[in-house]
């Protein structure tokens, strides 16, 4: 049996929603607003830019806001102007992508305008999006969602969260299995994986981390990783990714849901966090670090690689 | 030419194929996904879901190698892919959005440069279509004047009947050739029901309004508002049935490599971008406009085609929610 979701929140967050952006806006607090709009599929929702306070009734929460909208604020999105404060909505696990791209130097706190959502969960990939939240349609990082409620917004609906049902954690279960394999097995497990994927680099173009000028894997001179969608090339590229994200990566799961191969890439981003959190004790939170356990160096630190 | 094959004669002929040589690709789970895909066995098809890409990778592959090369000392060879030896190929399960965008690449790809990989496939290849009966609501093909009975690019096209048997028609002397050659699976036509097709939530739309609103309208507000949200990669392109760009690359060391043709994508800020360093498409609302013109202008004025059958994988995998069918819908009502 399906063990519903209680989402019944989200119409009150969407009308806390409208009525604070048309707020900040009509006061000029913000220049503008990046949440959730309606789009044409039955419950389907797509990002959305309010520049007017006229138009922010047009934004929605749902259980269809899947999207990690702090991609937009990053320099990988130059069609959004950067000019004065920027009102974002975020859900908990959004928030710790701003807060990492705080710590990285990529925004700055006193820019944006954070109007925090409280957080029952969202859909996962594979259902259509007018598909009510239960425990089997849940996204897999609700199921091991710390952040519920995201915290030091500048607004935050007034509204109590229901109490969850208790998720059992996906990816907890699924690395579990993986890590128990052989390493043969695993390999195996991965290459049929990475055979399918296409490179589309949705992944890359998603993830809020991804902000580099020119990436790695678009340049030709020297060509670090091959370009075509082949074994070699979609390996590389999802190690090097991978690699690049260990201890930056929030755990939005963007990556994996835009995946149109259903590539699991979280998994990989998950283990590597895990990682992290057992050598170094560091997790992605609500905490703004300048200094990343990758970019620094203790005398506290692992050794035991040297051999 | 009409006729009836049941289900188990439908086995049968595929599996016969199978067994003869012919390379038969159908859409098929690989590791969770469907994809249309050469098949083993006529009990590895599986047409229950559309497939998630389409089915112009049979003649034009994600990528695939169209030369390579040797050096030894001061020693250079090239050898070529021979085309000839493509195989025989029976296409079979394939959607009506998925076999009418076939012939609307045949245009391209034998235009001014006759694409001999792209074209010894189709050549070698049968096309059996199959009607659709179940759609969801990322489908628009009845907008771009389509529907789920559509047989435009099959050279046979099936239509699934209560009994579990199909009614078969022909529309092609590929497709006679097949039925002629397999005389004992085929019966006379039943009267039988059929399946009732997908219905699409799509109204059609007027797409020389919006082809004449596309001639005037290069520079146009529309762009901003409705691209800034796209994050520039290739999932649209890359599932869809009909976008047909590739770049080609060599692959290997000093000593040996291949040269490849893999897809490509306007989306993809490198896709304009010049050796100078000049990019004419350097916002991504220019990239996306050039999406739109190109299905729905470009390739009207060169073939009097649209590039789009409206299969609404574009719908589905996009990350930030970009609905072709609403913005063209959007467009026709100006």
């Amino acid at each position: 049996m399906t063990e519903p979701i209680d989402t019944s929140i989200y119409s009150a967050v969407t009308a806390a929603i409208q009525t604070e952006a048309q707020r900040i806006l009509a006061a000029g607090l913000v220049t503008a607003i990046v949440g959730y709009a309606a789009s044409r599929r039955n419950g389907s929702t797509q990002p959305i830019i309010v520049t007017d306070a006229a138009a922010a009734e047009k934004l929605i929460f749902t259980p269809a806001s899947v999207n990690n909208l702090a991609l937009y604020l990053t320099k990988a999105k130059k069609e959004i102007p950067k000019k004065g404060k920027i009102g974002i909505v975020v859900k908990g696990c959004d928030l710790k992508a701003i807060v990492g791209l705080m710590g990285e130097a990529q925004l700055k706190r006193n820019d944006l305008y954070l109007i925090g959502v409280p957080c029952a969960g969202v859909l996962a990939s594979t259902v259509q999006p007018s598909t009510a939240l239960t425990a089997d349609t849940i996204a897999s990082k609700c199921t091991e969602c710390d952040a519920r409620l995201p915290s030091d917004c500048d607004y935050v609906p007034n509204v109590q969260l229901p109490t969850q049902p208790q998720l059992a954690g996906k990816y907890a279960v699924e690395i579990a299995r993986l890590e128990a394999l052989t390493p043969a097995e695993r390999w195996a497990y991965w290459k049929e994986q990475f055979a399918k994927c296409i490179k589309c680099y949705a992944c890359r173009q998603v993830c809020p981390f991804c902000f580099c000028e020119q990436c790695l894997c678009d340049r030709n001179k020297p060509q670090m990783v091959d370009t075509t969608p082949r074994p070699a090339g979609n390996t590389a590229w999802h190690i090097v990714r991978a690699m690049h994200l260990a201890g930056r990566c929030a755990g939005c799961a963007e990556c994996e849901r835009v995946c149109p191969m259903d590539i699991p890439l979280n998994l990989l981003n998950r283990k590597m966090a895990k990682e992290l959190k057992e050598l170094y004790d560091y997790e992605a939170g609500f905490e703004v670090n300048d200094k990343g356990p990758l970019t620094t160096y203790t005398d506290k630190d692992d050794q035991s690689f040297i051999k | 030419m009409q006729k009836y094959i049941s289900q188990q004669n439908l086995t049968t002929l595929l599996d016969t194929l199978i067994k003869q040589g012919t390379r038969v690709v159908a859409p098929h789970m690989n590791a969770g996904v469907p994809l249309y895909e050469p098949i083993q066995s006529a009990a590895d098809m599986a047409t229950g879901q559309l497939p998630r890409r389409s089915a112009k990778e049979a003649f034009f592959p994600v990528c695939e190698d169209i030369m390579s090369y040797e050096k030894e000392g001061q020693r250079i060879s090239l050898k070529d892919i021979d085309p000839a030896r493509f195989p025989e190929t029976v296409l079979v399960g394939v959607r009506p959005c998925d076999a009418a965008a076939i012939p609307v690449l045949d245009e391209v790809f034998s235009w001014d440069y006759k694409d001999e990989f792209f074209l010894e496939r189709r050549k070698k290849t049968t096309i059996i279509g199959l009607a659709c009966t179940a759609a969801d609501d990322a489908c628009f093909c009845t907008a771009v004047g389509l529907f789920p009975g559509e047989t435009k690019g099959s050279d046979l096209f099936l239509t699934p009947l209560e009994d579990g048997g199909y009614a078969c028609e022909s529309y092609s002397d590929k497709g006679e050739t097949l039925i002629n050659g397999n005389k004992e699976l085929f019966a006379e036509p039943t009267k039988t029901k059929a399946l009732s097709l997908a219905e699409p939530q799509t109204e059609k739309i007027d797409l020389k309004k919006v082809k004449s609103w596309l001639d005037e309208h290069f520079e146009d507000p529309l762009w901003d508002g409705i691209a800034t949200r796209c994050v520039g990669c290739g999932a649209c392109a890359f599932v869809c049935p009909a976008c047909h760009c590739f770049d080609i690359v060599d692959e290997g060391t000093e000593k040996a490599g291949k040269r490849r043709k893999s897809w490509d994508a306007c989306g993809f800020w490198k896709f304009t971008h010049h050796a100078s360093g000049h990019n004419p498409r350097d916002l991504q609302p220019k990239r996306y406009r050039n999406r739109i013109m190109h299905k729905f202008k470009y390739y009207d004025d060169k073939f009097g085609q649209t590039l789009c059958t409206g299969c609404g994988r574009c719908v589905r995998v996009c990350p930030v929610g970009i609905d072709i069918a609403s913005i063209v819908e959007e467009i026709s009502k100006k």
